[in-house]
This record gives C-alpha cells, structure tokens and sequence, in this order.
C-alpha cells in the first residue's frame, strides 16, 4: 500500500484512539478553516426567550393535562413546579407531532380524566380537589416497567405519569434550578449526544 | 476511470468485516471493504449535553425511530433512520431492527460482553433433540477463541463450566463481594447453582471494536482499500462461471450506481443486511433456506428488590454495589423435566435505585419511595435462548424500497410458548434467589421484550453439511457458490444466550484463514 493510501485511511478513522494517535501533525496554520479562531458567541436555548404555542389540546383537554402535572409530580422542595416547568406546554407540542396512536391515547386519556370528574364531582378535572383527583387518578395506578398494560385509561396514566416527570426533570428551569444544588445536580439528565452526521 | 478487480470485496465492517479484513490482508489479499455508512469521528461528533438542550428535552423526534426502544435522543444519530432503511412486519408480531451504518458498524457501540458458546449450543439437537447441530463444535473452534480473547482482551473468572466455557482471559485483580452479592451468592449455591462474574472485552480505552482492534492492521499491510458511503445492492454472478464477480453499490450521496469487480465477495454486512443482499441478489438459495431460521435473544423480565438494611441511605459499608453473572442452568442434564428447552442467563447488579415506574404510587408519596430506596436495590433481567425456527423469516418485500430505491426487507417472527416460560422461570427464580438472600420484592415483571430488542439477530443462512438444509458449509462458504462466503452472525445455526461477538469473530477469523488458504491452493 501506498503511504498516502493508509494515511488516508487513518485520517478516515480518526475516531479510533489507536489511530488518533498517528495523527499527530498539526495542520499547517495556512490551511486552518477561516472561523477557527473566532471568539465563541453566547447563545440561549429557545425555552429561555420563548413561550411554546400550544395548538393541539383543546382548552379543557389542556387544562386537565395541567392539573394532572400538578397532581403527579408535585415540586420537590427548591424546585420549580410543572407549571413553572411548562410542562403540559411541552407535552402539547411533543404529543402534538407524534404518531396517530400517542396523539389519540392522550386525547382518549385526557377526555376520560374529564368526563370521570363530570360524572362524579360534577365539574372538569382541571377543577378537582386533591381528594377528588385522587379517587380518580388511583385506581389506574399500576406498577409497570417495559409496556404498560393495554388498557387504554391505565395505559394513558402509566405513559402520561412518565412523560410528566421527564418533562418537568428535562426543562431548562429545572436545570436552572438543580444547578444550585451539588445533589440535585448530579440527578440531572445529562449524556453524550452524537451529532448528526453526513 | 476502469475499475480494477480486488482479490476479495468486503461487504460490511463491523466485527465480522474487520476480521475478514485483518486475517486477509496479512496475507498479501487485495481486499476492498465497502460499507453502507460514513465514518464516525468518535470524538468530534460527539459533544456532553443536558437534556433541556437537546430539541426534545431528551425525548426524541416523535415517530424518528419507533423500533429503536434502547435508542434516545442522545444517541438518535448513530443509528440508521427508519425513514431512511425502512423494513416492514406484520401487524401483530412486532419486530425491533436495530441497525448502525457508520464505518466499524455496531462495533463501536456494544456492550463488550464476551462469552463463548458451550457444545450445549453447538451440540443442541444432540442434547435435547431440537432443531440441528452445528457441523462445528467448541474444540473445533476453541483456538479461534483464544485468538480473539487475546485482540479484544477479554477479562472473565475461570469456572470449568461446560456450559460456560472458560477462555483466554487477561488477568485482573478481582475486588471482594459486597455483603448483599455475597448473600446472593449464597443463596444461588444452596440452590445448586452456578455464579459466576461478568466476561468483557477491554479493548483500547473502552473501546473494542473493529475500528481500533482490526482495521488499523488490516490498513498498514497496505492491502485494504476502505470506501465508506457505498451501499450494495446486489452481488453479480458470472453467468458461465456461476461464481460471483463483484457487486452493484450505490453512492450514498448522488446515488449514482456503479459496479466492483472482485474474485471473491465476502458477505459481512450484519445478519439481516447479508441476508437481505442475498435475498435481493437471488442467489445461493437452492436450498430454499435463506431468510429461514431467523433466531435472536430474550430481553427484559425485570425482578427488583431492596437490601432492607441498605433502605433510607443506610447501607452499612460495604454492602451494596458489584454484580454477579449467572450463566445458564436449566436443562444441563438429560432428562430434566421443565416446560421449556434450552435455557438463561441472569445478570444481577447490587445498588441501583429504583425507576419511579416500578411503583404504583404517585406525588409525594412516590418521591418517599425513590428516595427510601436509592441505592437500596438488587435487580436482574434475562439473557435466553430463542428456538430456532423455520417459521421465523425474511424476505424481500418489494412493494416498499429504501432511500437508494432498493427493496426492504420483511421480517416475520414470533416467540412462542417456549420463550415465554423461560421467561416465567427466570422472574420465579430471581424472586426465590432474593427472598433466600433477605431482600425485599419491590418488583416482579416477566414481560419481554419484542423480539429484535437484544441486538443479536442471528441466523438466516445457516450453516451444515446438508446443502438441502442449510445456506453454508461449515467454513461459512455457500453450498451453490464456492466463492461466496457469509461471515457474520447470519451463519448461526443456535443462538444460546451468549452476546455472539466472540463466535462471529472467530468464525469470521477462521472462514477467513480458509478463504487464504483455498485461495493459495487456487481453489478458489
């Protein structure tokens, strides 16, 4: 093989540790991209400037996804609530662009919520005690760990009450908020993102 | 420009490619590799971020890659987009393909579990009666083991097991067991059975994959021409010779399609991508058996339980933390009455904390729990052996086609009863192995996983002596075309319960040296 065909081919696999370590030579300074030495701008995130437009809830859905937010995953001392968090803002938008199946599982979940708080307590679920939402929101409670049980209203529950506590513990306020503290800090969610890649 | 003709073309570079690679160019081999993907600078491409700052807080892109259940947003882009390589199933038997294009393939990301298979495996129809065996058995494959032990530096516990066959391990000192694993440890020897230790590749800085065990030897003999971004689509056939010559492939950017010509092709693209060529290529199918005997492993079945002493952060020091490895002990001896064959793994760890899901409480009572239990837990899953079936299969499905217009592949799989009770008697034997150590049960599920979810999609050329009943001899070389060879997890006959890396390594290392030699000979 020629030199240059497996210097090619180490450059390819940079990646590789082994590898990396004969790519020792610098770039010539001539060749280095343009912006490489440009100072690196301060940006936020779009959560920090911007209120999310809600769309696909209708009000009283939207509202019973709020209450049943605040019910679930109450704020931990020092941290922010989910309505702080917006998570039931956030919920519409993911839920909003998810498949016909999630979209519907919401819906039918959310009207369930409501129509069991009408029939019972004569008023939305959003308008519910603690002790009302309670005797709703209890009995579908289940324990569950790959696939929650095919019911729909369990089902709804089980899928809701997870994407309600990583809403609120993946926002930007509750990020905000744990960075405060070393132990909640080391809860956060956090990882190693791989870039796309052409 | 005139392409010339490579001595052999490599399909694919993960495990199975690079190892063809390295053991052909060491001996002077003009072999070309082209693979499907880009490469990955492991790097730059990728960068530490918060959740919050990924676009779906962590989520995902809703619909991005349904079947990807162990993918994230975090890891999103290193696996091949659903959109992009669709493939279809029927409705009601779900299948999770779980495919990486990148140059090294899912080299660069496994978990490094490396164990070999025992004669229980090679010799399963001999044991139980079902299925076939393999035309190989451990001796026949033991010195390709070591060999390969030795490039992924694997560390493991000695256990002279015959169902856990010991191998060539680097040494490492061994840390003390906590109390809570020694407890375990107890209880499973009262029971009669075996524990062991995880086995696992080093490699090179945490990394043991084909990119930096492999590829870079392979590469410095100067005989290794690697092109990524090139996606084959059919394997061509000299129609006087009836032996194949090269292969069609697809510039993954322009689309513009071009041929190699090769003396022979090595087929390394990952079991169900090797198939799927073949399928789409309709060749070295006289047997009728490419795309049968479509085997994987079982994932899931989740027992939890809690140290009780370890509870609301006061575990005495030293009692949690570690793990243990249970390799398979049911149906070891002839005879032996249970209501499924063949058999699992467990793989228990001590000191985890609870997921929230596992509790049927919510609010504040649900935070008293998760935080009562943190770090409390012992918790363990399966690891088994999936039948091999003829009913479970690929085949082309051309009414749908990829982004390069190539036909997808259907994939037809079910569990049966045998699966599901294994599985039953993997939670029943965690819950007895924790109530004998004094744990608490938090939680029991013996729910699976759909099948794919293991990564470890085995079979659909399986090897034999009959060319009726299989697709490979037992050097991994196709009945109908001598210079045809399939060298990665597609050649498995059984499955077992093992991560398969080892075996397709030293398969790929061994049809390799016989490729080398046959080819010297002028056989091939």
């Amino acid at each position: 093989m020629s030199t240059l065909r497996r210097r090619r081919f180490l450059q390819s696999i940079a990646g590789a540790p082994a590898a990396a370590a004969l790519l020792s030579e610098p770039l010539p300074a001539q060749q280095k991209p343009a912006a490489a030495d440009a100072p690196k701008l301060p940006t936020l995130t779009v959560d920090a400037v911007g209120e999310t437009v809600n769309r696909f809830f209708t009000p009283v859905q939207f509202a019973s996804l709020r209450r049943l937010s605040e019910l679930l995953f109450p704020a931990p001392a020092g941290m922010p609530g989910t309505a702080e968090t917006k998570t039931a803002e956030f919920l519409d938008f993911l839920i909003g662009i998810s498949p016909a199946d999630r979209k519907k599982l919401y819906r039918t979940g959310l009207d369930g919520l409501n129509l069991a708080a009408r029939k019972k307590y004569a008023k939305d679920f959003s308008a519910t005690d603690a002790t009302q939402a309670d005797a709703i929101v209890r009995p579908l409670l289940v324990a569950w760990t790959y696939e929650p049980p095919a019911d729909p209203m369990i089902r709804f529950l089980c899928e809701a009450h997870d994407d309600i506590r990583k809403a609120t513990m993946n926002s930007t306020e509750w990020a905000e908020a744990a960075n405060k503290s070393a132990a909640r800090r080391r809860g956060l969610s956090s990882g190693l993102y791989f870039n796309r890649i052409d | 420009m005139a392409s010339k003709e490579y001595d052999v073309l490599i399909i694919g570079s993960g495990h199975a490619g690079g190892m063809a690679a390295n053991v052909l160019t060491k001996k002077n081999i003009n072999c070309l590799m082209l693979n499907a993907g880009p490469v990955a600078d492991l790097q730059k491409d990728r960068t530490v971020k918060a959740a919050h700052e990924l676009p779906f807080h962590g989520f995902g892109e809703p619909g991005r890659n349904p079947h990807i259940v162990i993918g994230d947003e975090f890891n999103a882009n290193q696996w091949v987009g659903e959109r992009e390589v669709p493939y279809t199933h029927e409705t009601d038997a779900r299948y999770d393909w779980v495919r990486v294009r990148l140059v090294g393939g899912r080299s660069l990301f496994w978990a490094r579990q490396s164990f070999r298979l025992s004669d229980f495996e090679f010799k399963a129809k001999d044991h139980d009666g079902f299925g076939e065996n393999w035309p190989i058995d451990l001796a026949e494959l033991d010195p390709y083991y070591s060999r390969v032990e030795a490039i992924f530096k694997v560390t493991g516990r000695k256990e002279n097991l015959p169902q856990f066959p010991d191998g060539n391990f680097v040494p490492m000192e061994e840390r003390p067991d906590t109390k809570s694993i020694q407890r375990l440890t107890d209880a499973a020897k009262s029971k009669g059975i075996a524990v062991s230790k995880m086995r696992s590749s080093m490699g090179e800085n945490g990394l043991a994959s084909s990119i930096n065990l492999l590829l870079p030897e392979a590469a410095a003999t100067g005989f290794l021409d690697v092109v990524p971004n090139a996606i084959v689509r059919e394997i061509t056939v000299d129609k006087n010779t009836g032996k194949a010559n090269g292969a069609y492939f697809i510039d993954r950017h322009s689309k513009r399609e071009m041929h190699v010509k090769a003396r022979v092709v090595v087929l390394a693209a990952g079991t169900l991508e090797s198939t799927r060529l073949l399928l789409n290529s309709g060749i070295a199918n006289s047997s009728g058996m490419v795309g049968h005997y479509l085997i994987d492993q079982i994932y899931g079945c989740k027992v939890v339980a809690a140290v009780p002493e370890a509870k609301d952060g006061k575990a005495p020091a030293g009692t949690m933390g570690g793990s243990v490895f249970i390799p398979r002990f049911r149906n070891l001896k002839k005879g032996e009455k249970n209501n499924f064959l063949r058999g699992y793994a467990l793989p228990i760890s001590s000191g985890a904390s609870p997921d929230a899901k596992i509790f049927a409480e919510y609010g504040t009572e649900l935070q008293k729990k998760l935080d009562g239990y943190r770090g409390a837990c012992v918790q363990g899953g399966i690891y088994g052996e999936v039948l091999p079936r003829y009913e479970n299969y690929v085949r082309i499905n051309k009414d749908v086609k990829d982004a390069w217009g190539i036909p997808v592949l259907h994939i037809h799989a079910k569990y049966t009863d045998n699966e599901l009770n294994m599985t039953r008697d993997a939670a029943n034997t965690q819950e007895e192995l924790y109530k004998a150590a004094g744990f608490e049960i938090l939680f029991k599920s013996d729910k699976i996983f759909a099948p794919g979810y293991s990564i470890h999609e085995l079979g659909t050329c399986r090897m034999g002596d009959n060319p009726k009943t299989s697709v490979l001899n037992k050097y991994n070389q196709t009945h109908d075309i001598k210079n045809l060879f399939v060298v990665d997890g597609a050649a498995f006959v059984t499955g077992g319960w093992q991560n398969p890396t080892m075996t397709i390594s030293a398969l790929s290392m061994r049809a390799s040296e016989y490729l080398a030699e046959e080819m010297r000979k002028k056989n091939i």
